[in-house]
């Protein structure tokens, strides 16, 4: 994977594929192929990051909460997870003995304070590489985008942050909002490591025959493939201004849509709805660059922002 | 163990209008294979979209079956395949029926819920009485059962499937009851088979079909379970019916 390492701030990638927060279990590890092998060996990732965690456990919302439209995926999950002490008491355990790739771990709070006393409880643990810190979720009222939205607030936020962990930090950010350079520079300058982007834009599907809206919530997290072109753009405005690293994700399906995230800034890219879609998309996309580098001689870091 | 391959299609045959029934070769002997267990499947022609969960109605001779209504895209593309092609298959997953060996059965499906109570009934041997009710729409959609339901009264009895649960539990003295069909269906069986062991097959969107995505939650208990891992058998008194 010589070809494709890279690196997220403090962090070392010997793959620049990883997979995005919320889409992406160790269940996939457990996969196998007709042949009975792994269908996706943990060395072609770079990094593993963990669905989003968050102080209290959350149920999540009502079903359904999916819905696969024309061009990509609605989802409402709402963050369902077991809180911060389930996390650290039943999963970091087996994420331990499982991974030998980093842990990136996700995290939201709904105060800068309960942010705070998470990074601080996690900070010791030796098995985790980094933290993304989840501004930008659109299914949950008070975490994730209130954080979000407003420069200030996400200056505020990273900054206490940053004074806690030596850890990689990494700030995902929201298309949700105006100005993507703003928060990305907020990130930036209150001492995040690197900067994650896109997380789910708001979408809505309706079924015309009955009227009702598809998803219990009306409105959810819209992504996929219809999202590539957004998410592209927002990687290049960020990267535009940001000189801390981007780790992309929207709409990554194959190694070539990979590789476009690269060209427009990213250092490392995130695959998510493609796993749903294809188990085995992270291994094909990890493959599908190293070869194509390969054979033109060229490191992907070479080609970082390097959009014509 | 949870495999994702393509299964070589050995037949196909339209049983009734509007499903399709397909027989896969699985290449090696499927074992430790439950009623109520299900593969994610995809047509050839829907590369790019997400699988379709759909139960196992049969499995000899290292093949298995699966009987599809179409309802969409998914389940419509079924209907283009042709035997030798590949269809796409990530399976089996989820947890299944509990035995019925020695039990006084009743099974109760309705519509598109035929599959996993189908193959409970070509088991029968092993239980003390099994009796199997279908309902469906119309005469079209009937399929091989004990007694049957319609709608529209073409055929069976007119009605629906739910009609006499009440009065056959206690006639037949049944002490297990195994439903799957649509959700409002099943609520109503929960209702009506509050005193009996009960467990129902859901339904659910699905994404990733193996506990990953928490796409598939249903209120179970005091929280959300997942039909894809830890479904999509359930106790029915479990599931908490009037937030479906
Ligand atoms: C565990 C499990 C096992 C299943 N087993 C079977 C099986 O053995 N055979 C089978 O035919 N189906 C089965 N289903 C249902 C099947 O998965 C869905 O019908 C299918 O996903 C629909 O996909 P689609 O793309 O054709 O339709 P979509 O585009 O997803 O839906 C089209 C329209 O049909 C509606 N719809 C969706 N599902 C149903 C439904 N089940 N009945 C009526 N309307 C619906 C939608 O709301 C929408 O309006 C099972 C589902 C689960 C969760
Ligand atoms: C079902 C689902 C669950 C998600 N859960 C989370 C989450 O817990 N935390 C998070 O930061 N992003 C979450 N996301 C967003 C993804 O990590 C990713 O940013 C987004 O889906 C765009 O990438 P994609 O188009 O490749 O999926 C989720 C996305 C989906 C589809
Ligand atoms: S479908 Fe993803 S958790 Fe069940």
């Amino acid at each position: 994977m010589r070809y494709i390492e890279s690196a997220l701030g403090r962090l070392k990638l010997a793959s620049c594929v990883t997979v995005a927060s919320g889409t992406f279990g160790l269940e996939y590890f457990r996969l196998r192929d007709a042949a009975g092998e792994p269908l996706l060996p943990q060395e072609s990732l770079g990094a593993y990051v963990s669905k989003t965690i968050t102080y209290e456990p959350k149920a999540g919302n009502p079903s359904p909460r999916l819905c696969e439209t024309e061009c990509g995926l609605l989802n409402s999950i709402g963050l369902q997870n077991p809180g911060l002490k389930g996390f650290l008491q039943n999963d970091l355990p087996v994420l331990k003995e499982t991974l030998h790739i980093p842990l990136i771990v996700s995290f939201s709070g709904s105060s800068t304070d309960e942010f705070c006393e998470m990074i601080t409880a996690m900070e010791p643990y030796q098995e985790i590489a980094g933290f993304e810190v989840n501004v930008s979720c659109p299914n949950v009222e008070k975490e994730g985008i209130a954080f979000g939205a407003d420069p200030e607030v996400i200056h505020k936020l990273v900054s206490r942050l940053a004074a806690i962990t030596d850890k990689e930090l990494i700030v995902k950010l929201s298309p949700n909002v105006t100005d993507i350079a703003q928060m990305a520079l907020a990130a930036q300058e209150a001492g995040a490591s690197s900067l994650a982007l896109i997380n789910t834009l708001w979408g809505m599907a309706i079924d015309w025959k009955t009227g009702k809206a598809m998803l219990s919530k009306k409105v959810g997290g819209y992504s996929g493939r219809g999202v590539k072109p957004v998410a592209l753009a927002l990687v290049y405005k960020a990267a535009q201004v940001a000189k801390i690293p981007i780790l992309a994700m929207g709409g990554i399906h194959t190694w070539q849509d990979a590789l476009e995230f690269i060209y427009a800034g990213a250092s490392a890219v995130a695959v998510g709805t493609a796993n749903f879609i294809d188990p085995g998309a992270p291994v094909k996309i990890a493959k599908g660059l190293h070869d194509y580098c390969k054979a033109n001689d060229i490191h992907i870091r070479d080609l970082i922002a390097k959009v014509k | 163990m949870i495999t994702r391959e393509l299964l070589k299609v050995v037949d196909v045959s339209i049983p009734a209008p509007q499903y399709v029934k397909l027989k896969l070769d699985a290449g090696k002997p499927m074992e430790n294979l439950l009623p109520g267990m299900f593969y994610e499947l995809r047509a050839p022609s829907q590369a790019g979209r997400l699988f379709k969960p759909i139960s196992i109605l049969d499995v000899e001779d290292g093949c298995l079956s699966f009987l599809i209504k179409v309802v969409g895209a998914g389940t419509q593309a079924f209907t283009q395949v042709k035997a030798g092609d590949g269809v796409e298959a990530l399976g089996p997953l989820g947890n299944g029926f509990p035995g019925i060996e020695g039990r006084r059965v009743l099974l109760v499906s309705g519509g598109a819920g035929y599959p996993p109570l189908a193959w409970l009934k070509r088991e029968s041997h092993q239980a003390e009485f099994c009796l199997h009710l279908h309902g469906c729409a119309s005469a079209d959609e009937v399929f091989p059962c004990d007694l049957i339901y319609t709608a529209d009264g073409s055929r069976g009895s007119k009605g629906l499937v739910t009609d006499s649960v009440e009065s056959l539990i206690i006639e037949h003295k049944i002490d297990l009851v195994l439903s799957c069909g649509p959700i409002p269906m099943l609520a109503k069986m929960a209702d009506i088979c509050k005193q009996v062991e009960h467990y129902v097959s859901m339904e659910a969107y699905m994404a990733c079909g193996i506990g990953v995505c928490h796409g598939c939650a249903i209120p179970v208990d005091q929280s959300y379970k997942l039909v894809c891992k830890d479904g999509p058998v359930f106790e029915a008194n479990r599931i908490r019916w009037s937030e479906l």
